[in-house]
């Protein structure tokens, strides 16, 4: 089969989704994303798994665009999925569900164009057509914060990313070219101009990747929108700005000492930002925006794998595929957690295992997971970046980097563990009122005595959609983490004496 | 053929200072309808410096660009806005900035002096174009409107802007970049500025045009 047709049928499917789910038929919106989000995994895993790379035509692939690609379809169909059980529960929905799922197949497509495409330019036409399907998504609840949070996302975003196009407009002035086959072949021409692209293209894309200090969307959006769109952004979107940042900066590998002046510069970026998110974790009062500052600490870390190259860029890579399976489950647990208090507020929601056994497990090891805890995959990850820098002698770098992933570990999973197993304020809930709520019985420990009754909450089942999918995607990073021990081993042992 | 236009230096460093008065005046409107009509008449100015570079070069990606962007960023853009001002009449006239826009032309103008002094330093001598420290003032003063605005068509307005200045660097360093490009820049845009429609009419209903109450959203 022709890779440049799959590569078609890849760009297509979610488009004809995003068409046919305005058909106003009940049922046909949820029907038309799921095939075609279950379509788009399986083209991408046969991309995947065919020896394909190079040019054909508009499309562009290698092992990274391929990578993604499947990474990216994979929390396309678990966002879809998970927003059946989740959407419905919305109370006052700013658009209708079908122009939801509409939006979400459309924005999965612009991310699937922005990996896939041979352009510079409309690489950084999809990464900004990104920004026009989501906002209204991230506004999908009709309530204030949400929609200044939609707000505010659009147009941190959209401003920035008009820099990465003066940054587009560089390339094209210095190599003639935009088409990434020709880049990548052909000599730079103009080292200086290149130089002065990828610093406009780092604060562009950086924006929208949420490297700091850019980062002012990120919390805001990742907390007020809906928990699949959390989801989404976090493990596919902020990765996709970053490949786009990538591709060029990879340009200026064929010059080796103005390459190491600029690289020097992204890694400032890249360890700044996830030092400063691994700080703020830990003083965070509310779990989604927790959870949306360690997507910036890992993107940190993954920009900084990215700059090093070698096993650094490796790590980067897997990185950024078990932190996408494993932070979209720790979003679908909040959902779940979000569902049942009304609230972010961790202070309000605390003692979870004792509503919610299974997501309360599966948001603990999930938060584990993102923090880097062996043998998930986001621990190799950090581990083989670390390596690089140790081995490459910059041991600055190698202890900032040490300090971050300690600080997050910590910061993150301490909270982690309160929201889970801190003791249950439902007593005083004061918004919850729980006692009226249908979702959770309470029982009298000591029916003879109210006054001295102690109120025991037993767990509830729970909805087996809700929990399966994060379960799914929490083993997937469990996996990758298994699958890719071989390579820690080689590593681990590289860096004896 | 060449045509040969008298006074050209002079008359695209005439409309390229008119470029930036106008983005000063737009710094200096208390209410939200003379700031889109002056990102109209902005955007027209443009598109005639477009046309005078399109006569000088013979280029026709120039030609094409100065329509698309006198027709999008002068009349579909600002009517768009301009429609939501009407429907919101009475909400939507502030801008945001009070009584503060003499003191912010003022900035305005301290930034275009910087701007000016960093392009020489900075970028002039790998890109010696004189004529590009107009687009790059015009993109700082773009960032400075939008971060004095609390109104959404307000801030919508800094970012047509910025987009009108990136636009002027690619017509003078890059002008064979594909028109497509073009094309779906402007229809990107178009999608922003309708995003910012539907969700300035959202904030109106929850009466935050003046957000300082939000503060839920920190930490």
């Amino acid at each position: 089969m022709e890779p440049s047709f799959l590569f078609g049928i890849l760009w297509v499917v979610p488009c004809a989704g995003a068409a046919i789910s305005l058909v106003p038929r009940r049922g046909v919106e949820i029907l038309a994303s799921l095939i075609a989000a279950a379509l788009t995994v399986a083209i991408s895993i046969i991309l995947l798994v065919l020896p394909i790379s190079g040019s054909f035509g508009y499309f562009y692939s290698d092992g990274l665009s391929r990578i993604m690609a499947v990474t990216t379809s994979c929390i396309f169909l678990t966002s879809v999925a998970y927003s059946v059980f989740y959407i419905k529960r919305i109370k006052e929905p700013s658009v209708r569900f079908r122009w939801y799922y509409c939006l979400l197949n459309l924005f999965a497509f612009t991310m699937l164009l922005a990996i896939t495409v041979n352009d510079l330019g409309i690489i950084w036409l999809a990464v900004e057509a990104t920004t026009v399907t989501s906002a209204l998504l991230v506004g999908m609840e009709r309530k204030r914060t949400s929609i200044e949070s939609a707000w505010r996302y659009t147009l941190i975003v959209s401003a920035g990313l008009a820099i990465s196009l003066f940054a587009v407009i560089l390339v094209y002035f210095s190599q003639g070219t935009l088409v990434i086959s020709n880049l990548v072949r052909e000599p730079l021409k103009n080292t200086i101009i290149m130089s002065i692209a990828v610093g406009f293209a780092l604060i562009g894309y950086g924006t929208k990747a949420g490297i700091a200090p850019m980062h002012a969307w990120l919390p805001d959006a990742h907390s007020e929108a809906p928990s699949p769109i959390s989801a989404m952004f976090s493990a596919v979107l902020l990765p996709t700005s970053i490949y786009a940042f990538v591709r060029i900066f990879s340009l200026l590998q064929g010059t080796p000492i103005v390459f190491e002046e600029i690289r020097n510069l992204v890694i400032g970026f890249g360890i700044f930002t996830a030092l400063l998110a691994a700080i703020i974790i830990g003083y965070q009062r509310d779990y989604k925006r927790m959870l949306a500052y360690s997507s910036m600490e890992n993107m940190g870390i993954i920009l900084v794998g990215f700059s090093l190259g070698g096993i650094g860029a490796l790590g980067a890579i897997i990185q950024i595929v078990s932190h996408a399976f494993a932070k979209s489950s720790a979003f679908y647990g909040s959902g779940n957690i979000l569902i049942e208090y009304g609230t972010t507020r961790m202070i309000d929601a605390q003692g979870v295992i004792g509503r919610l056994r299974a997501t309360g497990y599966l948001s603990i090891l999930s938060c584990l997971s993102i923090t880097g805890a062996p043998p998930f995959g986001v621990f190799l990850g950090e581990f083989l970046i670390l390596s690089h820098a140790v081995q490459s002698g910059n041991l600055i770098l190698a202890s900032l980097l040490a300090f971050a992933y300690i600080y997050a570990f910590i910061g993150l999973n301490r909270q982690a563990i309160r929201l889970i197993f801190g003791q249950s304020t439902i007593g005083e809930d004061p918004i919850g009122d729980s006692l009226k709520q249908p979702n959770h019985s309470l029982v009298n420990a000591d029916k003879g005595d109210v006054s001295r009754s102690k109120v025991v909450i037993q767990s509830r089942q729970e909805n087996r959609i809700s929990i399966l999918i994060p379960l799914v995607n929490l083993a997937i990073s469990l996996v990758i983490g298994i699958y890719m021990f071989p390579t820690f081993l080689q590593a681990a042992t590289g860096l004896g004496p | 053929m060449v045509i040969v236009i008298p006074f050209y230096d002079e008359l695209v460093g005439l409309l390229g200072i008119s470029v930036i008065l106008s983005a000063l005046y737009m710094l200096g409107q208390a209410y939200i309808d003379p700031t889109i009509r002056a990102i109209a008449i902005q955007s027209f100015i443009i598109s005639a410096l477009l046309g005078i570079l399109f006569l000088h070069t013979q280029d026709a990606n120039l030609l094409y660009l100065a329509v698309i962007t006198g027709v999008m960023r002068g009349i579909v853009f600002p009517r768009i806005m301009l429609y939501q001002v009407r429907r919101f009449k009475h909400k939507l006239r502030e801008t945001g900035v009070g009584k503060k826009t003499p003191m912010l032309v003022i900035i305005g103008i301290i930034i275009a002096i910087i701007g000016y002094a960093l392009f020489k330093s900075i970028l002039f001598p790998f890109l010696p174009n004189t004529q590009l420290s107009v687009p790059f003032i015009l993109l700082l003063l773009g960032f400075f409107l939008i971060i004095t605005r609390r109104n959404t068509l307000g801030q919508m307005t800094g970012y047509i802007q910025e987009e009108n200045g990136v636009l002027y660097i690619g017509a003078l360093i890059a002008p064979g970049i594909p028109l497509l490009i073009e094309f779906a820049v402007l229809l990107d845009i178009l999608g922003i500025v309708l995003v910012a429609v539907i969700l300035s009419a959202q904030r109106d209903i929850f009466h935050t045009l003046e957000p300082s109450d939000i503060d839920q959203l920190s930490g």
